[in-house]
């Protein structure tokens, strides 16, 4: 259980905060559909900024004197180097969407397909090959939190929760978590974000009413690239072992997915990639989880081919979205580009 | 607006340009080759004055810099060219994982076409691609790493009994202790040489379990590894192992390695690595199967220079007696087993006292065998 609950964590969080980024664009009026490329470009940020402290700024010494503290840190440095340039990237969105009125689709279309070749480019030249890795070691043994880590014996039991949530995870996961819960309120609770969500909707009555609608969509755009970028490179670290390799398995789609399948709604997004993270990590490990702790592995005992279970993540999601996408009702005015003149 | 789009764009270019940078005093810190026998100083990319290169080499699927095959390969060809001068040049085929047999001859041709005189390919599935090559540029020598004869007078195929070193690996670890075993295996489950380790593996701790007497358990899978490359999958999947018992996981093909090591590494538990010793890479890898890719390599270059390949007849097989397969003694940290025994085993396989069965066991072949003292559990 405690492995499930740890493995779902892992697929489900990078979809949930980069679900997040499509909701804060779309909500604003922009439809981001840029979000795996922007991920792909954060995934690559992060790593390389990772990489390079560990060879420059003397994170070695540090890793072997045993200071986490200080590689948590270089952690959330990285998240925070992902997020940023993940926004700067995110800028050429904005950009033509909003003062040039481009074509929405096709102008994240473009970044899609510019971020893999620009990212590949820059890792043939730093690595001579597709691959960027660590200079040295493995994310679990650098950044990963476990039992020893926290000052607890090896064999300590720290009861359910403890070896659930304390034990073999990353603080990354958590920084998401919040960062998910903080800026869900932010967006339903405050002025700022009832501002934001009035520009997707009617900007035109926005504007009458003294709201900048193209400020407001940049700033929608920008928050939703820096949390995609991020997103990016949480997926790197948590689940390809701190690598970047031009490509994000498709995640960025998949939060379009989930975000759509959320009905834009923060509260069903996170139960949507939860879902899709559970299926997911059955998909990958069917044969080794063990549900209620007595040794049986019944989906193993099941003996139903492995490709079934494989299936299963992308299965769900069709027929969730076959059976909710008559409820669910996009921002209004997402994907039109504002035009004072048509008031 | 427009002054922050300016900043961002700066930056990129900034980027971009630090980038360029660092890579150019790269290349002016090695100015001149030295003979060494340490790959990791000789430079990947030599740029020749000339703008040809007379040694080749092109990758099998997965990264050059895979800590294992392809870079042990690689290793060798560059020791050779550097100590002896001469230029040299890596290609990797087009489409990286999906690369087709026209990927591999096109990757071949304009490795000939640019002056190659001595070309090294690494992977057996390079094989109708060569062939194709080799007919088509008589006067360049081909070396075929995991590879066959041909009966082309200009190619050498050089195979390892991978089943050997397998045996060593898997032998060790039983006698270490370990009881929960995992093999991952690379190529889908029909790579010769990465069968050849499987099976190996499993008949030798096998063989020091019924020494030992005890009954052990062995997850045995082609999942996930048939790109040769790492995935959250692979992760998945080995982290499930090692909750569950799994002690040890045999990591045989290329960087799925970098998962199964992430995995081992978040649980604490321990890796076996494959071709060359990946214990540098990793703190959890306590030993590895050790084929001798890189001085294989860079002997059969040797022969192509001084006028003895033609000795070779297109073809040799490397096994423990020719010191290509066993297990790295200078980095030894098994306790239970010490390098003594491990070498008087070494020496059965040497003499044929001990035979060990080279047979390739393709996907689920494997069930078909009986272990006296091992469960194969196949995952697929």
């Amino acid at each position: 259980m405690t492995f499930l609950i740890q493995q779902t964590l892992i697929y489900g969080v990078p979809l949930l905060i980069v679900a997040l980024a499509g909701v804060f664009a779309e909500r604003s009026g922009i439809i981001n559909l840029a979000l795996e490329g922007i991920m792909v470009f954060g995934a690559f940020i992060g790593v390389l900024f990772v990489r390079i402290m560990q060879t420059s700024a003397g994170f070695e010494a540090l890793k072997s004197a045993g200071d986490w503290m200080a590689l948590q840190g270089l952690e959330l440095l990285a998240m925070l180097a992902a997020a940023v340039c993940g926004a700067i990237f995110s800028l050429l969105l904005s950009f033509a969407s909003i003062n040039l009125r481009a074509d929405q689709t096709i102008g994240g279309t473009a970044l899609n397909l510019l971020a893999p070749a620009l990212v590949l480019f820059f890792i043939r030249i730093i690595a001579n090959q597709n691959t960027l890795q660590m200079a040295s070691g493995d994310s679990a043994s650098w950044f990963m939190i476990k039992k020893t880590t926290l000052g607890f014996d090896r064999d300590a039991d720290l009861g359910f929760f403890g070896n659930t949530f304390l034990h073999k995870v990353y603080l990354a996961t958590y920084v998401c978590i919040i960062l998910f819960i903080v800026l869900s309120v932010i967006l339903y609770k405050t002025r700022f974000g009832l501002r934001l969500r009035s520009c997707g909707e009617n900007p035109q009555a926005a504007n009458s009413l003294g709201i900048n609608v193209q400020k407001m969509r940049y700033i929608g755009t920008t928050i939703s690239g820096a949390l995609a970028g991020m997103g990016g490179f949480v997926y790197a670290l948590t689940t390809a072992n701190c690598a970047s390799t031009g490509d994000v398995a498709g995640f960025g789609f998949l939060a379009i997915a989930v975000m759509i399948f959320g009905n834009w709604k923060p509260l069903n997004i996170a139960g949507a990639s939860l879902l899709f993270g559970l299926f997911k990590c059955i998909a990958a490990a069917y044969s080794s989880i063990d549900i209620n702790g007595d040794g049986v592995y019944a989906l193993a005992n099941l003996g139903i081919s492995s490709h079934f279970y494989r299936l299963l993540p992308y299965l769900i999601t069709l027929l969730v979205l076959a059976f909710t996408s008559k409820s669910s009702r996009a921002p209004k005015a997402e994907g039109i580009p504002y035009d004072k003149s048509m008031r | 607006m427009k002054k922050v789009l300016a900043l961002g764009l700066a930056l990129v270019l900034v980027l971009s340009l630090a980038a360029c940078g660092g890579k150019k005093a790269e290349a002016e810190a090695n100015p001149q080759p030295k003979v060494t026998d340490n790959a990791d100083e000789v430079s990947d990319n030599m740029t020749s004055s000339d703008g040809k290169y007379e040694v080749a080499f092109v990758t099998d699927v997965g990264q050059l810099k895979d800590k294992s095959f392809n870079q042990g390969t690689y290793d060798g060809v560059k020791l050779y060219a550097n100590n002896n001068g001469l230029s040299y040049k890596y290609y990797q085929p087009a489409n990286g994982d999906q690369a087709t047999d026209d990927d591999r001859y096109d990757a071949m041709k304009s490795a000939c076409e640019n002056g190659a005189k001595v070309v090294v390919a690494a992977g057996f599935m390079q094989g109708s691609a060569l062939e194709r090559a080799a007919k088509d540029y008589p006067d360049t020598k081909f070396v075929f790493i995991d590879g066959w004869g041909m009966g082309l007078d200009n190619v050498v195929g050089i195979a390892f009994n991978e089943h050997e070193c397998g045996y060593l690996a898997g032998y060790a670890v039983v006698k270490e202790g370990y009881e929960k075993l995992g093999f991952c295996g690379g190529g889908g489950g029909n790579n010769p040489a990465c069968c050849r380790y499987g099976y190996g593996f499993v008949q030798g701790a096998n063989a020091a379990a019924a020494e030992m007497g005890k009954q052990i358990d062995i997850n045995y899978t082609w999942l996930y590894g048939a790109s040769f490359s790492a995935s959250p999958e692979m992760q998945t999947l080995a982290n499930g192992w090692y909750e569950t018992g799994t002690e040890v996981i045999f990591s045989a093909g290329g960087s799925i390695f970098q998962s199964i090591t992430a995995a081992a590494a978040a649980n604490d538990k321990f890796v076996v690595g494959v071709d060359t010793d990946q214990s540098y890479e990793s703190d959890t890898v306590i030993t590895s199967a050790l084929k001798g890719v890189k001085e294989a390599a860079s002997w059969a270059i040797g022969k192509a220079y001084d006028g003895t390949w033609a000795s070779l007849n297109g073809f040799v097989s490397l096994g423990a007696a020719d010191g290509a397969t066993g297990l790295p003694e200078a980095t030894w940290s098994l306790k239970n087993y010490s390098v003594d025994e491990y070498k008087a085993q070494l020496a059965d396989i040497v003499s044929g006292k001990l035979q060990i069965s080279s047979d390739v066991l393709e996907n689920d072949a494997i069930l078909s065998v009986n272990f006296s003292n091992a469960t194969v559990n196949y995952v697929a």
